[in-house]
């Protein structure tokens, strides 16, 4: 027994052993902070690069145009699943088995910012202003930013024209006709549900905070949380009287049954991203087109009101040997005309305003309400423990909805269980 | 044990049981086998086999149909266009050759590598026989979640990230294979290995052949647990293949058919029938081993 | 032959060091090494590493810094069990697995005895009862869905023509755990099926014709010979049930993400959902948590289902 002992001491020993080793190289996480610029000239070299689902299927697509600038540089790329792709990045910092940049998501910014296996981003490389605000505040973490907005999505309400028409309805420019629009889709449209807000579950936040934004709340204040305050209670006291009302189904849906439903005409309306265009046209066919519309959020008392953004980032890691060349694709990527090829190429929103004036996408009408949605959005903090927040946001979301707790108390929770989470900075 | 009873029966008689014999039952029993068990057991197959059905249908119906809520059972419209869309995006060969290489490398390394450690501590004695199985066994118990940050690390620093041997060297020996041989020759019996010291054989050659002979059910079984395993395993081959060319069917499959915010059914539901034959295929393989008895006969 | 019942079984050689114990001690240690060394490198090397983040504050952020992690004692197993929601995931992996366990052990022992003595078609059949094993989780998903639905789901239907009105299973928080059971074993039952057809081809035939002869019925067959020669193959399938019950997490993902209100969350997706957020320390903790509950049970279950000899 003594010498089992010894030996499983000893290999403990080796384990850790080896894997300081390979942390070693890879330096302090400490002093990154630093943004060195990038080399004049063209790119040279291989680049490889780490890009999720369809963006990694296509994104050939732009490396053949950045080789056709850069004739000495060539782009590597591997297409990870989305699923899996968190922990591949997690493993591959951790291993310093990174690629030069890499497709990140905007909510895991902050965590892999913090690791230090991010490059921050150099000073001059692109301009600030040029993007979506919302957008390139997913990059900045603790005042530097880790990487360059690529692509955005937000959300908007869509509606069945028909429905509406029948009950005599045009869309809710502020909260109180949202209601009665609701209401009117279901009562006169026929409708079984007015509208589909998501009862809780994963992500249910990305559809309640729009809420509480319009009604001037906020996650943070500094770094501290503040999201308990009247504005949330009120915006979630808002949210769950569709459910008590019986506008919104209270139970998730689901997958594929919110398109089924709002084809067949038993969901009104229903809050979700550019992506559902094209799921509602699969299911409907050719003769939903002109049975549906969708427009952006409206706002609490007026205008438009402030939805989510997400999308993706594309960063280099710290670890990369071909760093400036790695930063050069990267811009190329954020240039206008790049972001409208890459629109063209898989229907991907730009994430630099100056790509939405004319151009490719001024041509689709549902496509330009998004770039509308997209002037009035707001982001989740850049935090490492965001996701862990928002999945407890959820689950007050949840309970609130189905009247297990007031929504006062529900709010005051989420506050207390962020606070101890804490932001992880 | 003691209720073993050394078989007496003569070599006619044996070969003319194992004729009319089914598995380990009496001759009565199988001549009529009644017929409530078959209608039993075809319901139970209904019951059992309606997912899989549905899988199949569905991957020759159109992406918005698959979608269908509540789902339609025959197809409204009959496609090859997911299988097309398979065969277009993914480079087949290269990806089922590398599932296939690495699911039958650690297949035949759990084969080997489990029966001799199950036999060892089944049935021969030596100090910390009990130490060694409940190491084993104790690893059992870890989450896989839980090691594959520090498993990568290792792998990495032994420069194995996106090779081969990186993909199936830490699955080449699993717990649950040594566990299954153990108690597979838990349940055979000493008087064999007795027999065979009493006839001069050294231990080696007991192992090797006469008691493995035995084993065929249990080592099919295992054949088939660590095929399906290794076949169907996508965590670690996303994280330690760090190239195309070194992904294996379930990762590409995931990768064309899962988004960020939609998933493509129909493919994923063609790729899901892709990816199954082979386990069909190695299921109806191994579970032909399901009728041996044990051969007494062979250990003269 | 005949002398193999009067010579002492190997176990009997255990005192003293006799040259039969040298070398059966030494074949032992040449069967053992592959397996032993490939097992030291790559499963008891990456455990230790987790076991020892379990002790400490680490988290993803420390990724490349693992040694600047501070010790965080038992602090993790503190804070463990003083989340609400963890006691309440574990409560729900507890109810799993002391329901899920006998049932499917139950459904695939009967299910691998009666494929085990039909003759006509017999492939066929076990592959058929094999298949939920290999079916897509995605298809499984939608046709369970759709069994399942309140209003329209066949099941539902069923009940409605003997005059039940058949609930929401799965969003109701007090049926939908037991509904995912029913679920999941019958999506494991073909797994288990395999193992024991593969036991009972070691109940020695002249066993069973020897009991026939002295009158014994189908089920005392079964009870005083088959299950007794199987017990090894029995203790097997329970223990591999219940580790993978304790670490219940696909069903519960797909069909209800963990919910109604946390009713369906089970331990492994508490892991899981840790170590998503980046929090490795506690997540090794809850892992190792897990790993007690299954080391108590396992030995529970050798105790019971040990060989009476």
């Amino acid at each position: 027994m003594k010498t089992t002992t010894r030996t499983l001491a000893l290999l403990a020993a080796a384990a850790l052993l080896v894997s300081a080793c390979g942390r070693d190289e890879d330096g302090d996480a400490d002093d990154a902070a630093q943004a060195e610029s990038v080399a004049e000239g063209p790119a040279e070299g291989t680049i490889e690069v780490w890009a999720m689902g369809a963006e990694g299927e296509n994104l050939d697509v732009l490396g053949a145009a950045f080789t056709e600038e850069n004739p000495d540089a060539t782009v590597e790329v591997t297409p990870v699943p989305w699923e899996g792709a968190h922990d591949k990045i997690a493993t591959a910092i951790a291993a310093g088995e990174t690629p030069d940049v890499s497709l990140i998501g905007t909510t895991w910014m902050g965590e892999f910012a913090k690791t230090g296996g991010l490059d921050p981003t150099p000073e001059d490389l692109v301009n600030p202003d040029d993007f979506f605000p919302g957008p390139w505040e997913s990059t900045v973490v603790e005042d530097t930013s880790y990487g360059v907005p690529w692509y955005v999505e937000t959300r908007a309400l869509y509606y069945r024209t028909d429905l509406a028409e029948q009950a005599g309805l045009e869309p809710p420019t502020n909260w109180d006709e949202l209601k009665s629009f609701a209401q009117g889709l279901q009562e006169q449209g026929g409708a079984q549900y007015g509208i589909y807000l998501q009862p809780g579950q994963q992500g249910a936040w990305q559809t309640f905070m729009p809420f509480a934004w319009q009604n001037g709340a906020q996650l943070t204040d500094g770094d501290q949380y503040a999201i308990d305050s009247p504005e949330t209670v009120e915006a979630l006291e808002f949210y769950t009287s569709f459910f008590e009302e019986g506008l919104s189904q209270n139970t998730p849906l689901d997958p594929g049954a919110l398109e089924q439903g709002f084809v067949d005409g038993t969901i009104g309306s229903f809050i979700s991203g550019p992506w559902h265009v094209g799921l509602v046209r699969d299911v409907g066919g050719p003769e939903i087109d002109d049975k549906f519309d969708v427009v952006p959020l409206p706002g609490k008392d007026s205008g438009v009101g402030t939805s989510f953004v997400g999308g993706g980032n594309l960063a280099v890691f710290d670890a990369s040997d071909n760093r400036d060349a790695a930063w050069k694709f990267v811009q190329f990527a954020s240039q206008p005309e790049t972001q409208q090829l890459w629109y063209e190429t898989i229907n991907d929103l730009p994430s630099v305003q100056s790509a939405w004036e004319g151009g490719p996408l001024t041509d689709d009408p549902l496509v330009a309400v998004f770039g509308e949605q997209l002037q009035e959005t707001e982001a989740p903090p850049a935090v490492p423990t965001w996701e862990q927040v928002a999945a407890s946001i959820d689950s007050d979301i949840e309970r609130a909805v189905r009247g297990q707790v007031e929504p006062t108390e529900a709010v005051a929770n989420m506050q207390q269980q962020a606070e101890s989470i804490g932001t992880g900075l | 044990m003691t209720t073993y009873t050394p078989p007496t029966a003569t070599a006619e008689e044996t070969a003319e049981r194992d004729a009319a014999r089914v598995g380990g039952l009496p001759p009565r029993a199988e001549r009529g086998s009644p017929w409530w068990l078959y209608a039993v057991l075809g319901v139970g197959l209904l019951v059992m086999s309606l997912p899989f059905v549905w899988m199949v249908v569905s991957s020759i119906k159109p992406e918005a149909e698959v979608r269908r809520v509540p789902p339609t059972w025959l197809p409204e419209t009959v496609t090859t266009e997911n299988y097309q869309t398979l065969l277009d995006r993914l480079s087949f060969p290269t990806y089922f050759v590398n599932s296939t290489v690495v699911a039958v490398v650690v297949m035949l390394g759990n084969l080997v590598f489990c029966s001799m450690l199950g036999y060892a501590l089944a049935k021969l004695d030596f100090r910390g026989k009990k130490v060694v199985f409940a190491l084993v066994l104790g690893t059992l118990m870890v989450p896989g979640i839980a090691v594959i940050v520090p498993l990568f690390v290792l792998v990495t620093n032994l420069g194995l990230a996106n090779t081969f041997p990186g993909l199936f060297l830490p699955y080449l020996v699993t717990p649950i294979g040594v566990f299954l041989m153990r108690q597979y020759f838990l349940g055979l019996p000493d008087e064999l290995i007795s027999a065979a010291r009493v006839d001069g054989a050294g231990e080696f050659r007991i192992f090797w052949n006469v008691m493995l002979p035995l084993t065929g059910p249990a080592l099919a079984t295992l054949a088939l647990l660590t095929f399906l395993a290794s076949w169907n395993n996508f965590l670690w081959p996303v994280v330690v293949a760090q190239t195309e060319d070194r992904y294996t069917l379930p990762v590409a499959l995931a990768l064309y058919s899962v988004g960020q915010n939609a998933t493509q059914y129909g493919v994923l539901l063609a790729g899901a029938v892709v990816v199954v034959l082979p386990v069909i295929a190695v299921f109806l393989a191994v579970q032909r081993y399901f009728v041996q008895g044990i051969a007494m006969t062979g250990i003269k | 032959m005949a002398t193999v019942s009067t010579t002492p079984a190997p176990v009997a050689a255990r005192r003293g060091t006799t040259p039969l114990r040298r070398s059966q001690a030494r074949t032992a240690w040449l069967l053992a090494l592959p397996f032993l060394l490939l097992f030291a490198i790559f499963t008891i090397g990456p455990v230790l590493a987790s076991l020892v983040m379990s002790f400490t504050d680490m988290r993803s952020t420390d990724l490349r810094t693992p040694f600047a992690v501070d010790p965080a004692g038992v602090s993790n197993y503190v804070d463990l069990f003083g989340d609400p929601l963890f006691r309440k995931v574990a409560v729900n992996t507890a109810i799993f697995v002391l329901v899920g366990v006998p049932l499917t052990m139950v459904l695939a022992l009967a299910a691998a005895v009666g494929l085990n003595q039909i003759t006509r078609v017999r492939s066929f059949f076990r592959l058929g009862y094999y298949l939920p094993v290999i079916t897509s989780i995605v298809a499984v998903a939608v046709v369970w869905r759709f069994l399942l639905q309140p209003d329209t789901g066949p099941i539902n239907q069923v009940l409605g023509l003997v005059g039940i009105d058949g609930p929401d299973w799965l969003g109701s928080t007090t049926l939908a755990l037991p509904t995912l059971i029913v679920m999941t074993a019958w999506r494991n039952l073909g797994y288990l099926m395999v193992i024991f057809l593969a036991g009972l081809q070691t109940v020695p035939r002249e066993m069973l014709e020897a009991a026939e002869v002295d009158g014994a019925g189908r089920w005392q067959r079964f009870r005083y010979v088959t299950v007794p020669v199987m017990r090894p193959t029995l203790l097997f399938g329970a223990v591999i049930t219940s580790i993978g019950y304790l670490q219940f997490f696909e069903e519960p993902f797909v069909m209800t993400n963990g919910g109604p209100l946390d009713a369906t969350r089970s331990m492994a997706m508490y892991v899981y959902d840790q170590f998503g957020f980046g929090n490795y320390g506690i997540a090794s903790a809850a892992s190792y948590v897990l790993f007690v509950a299954i080391a108590a049970l396992t030995f529970v279950l050798f105790r019971a289902l040990r060989s009476t000899d």
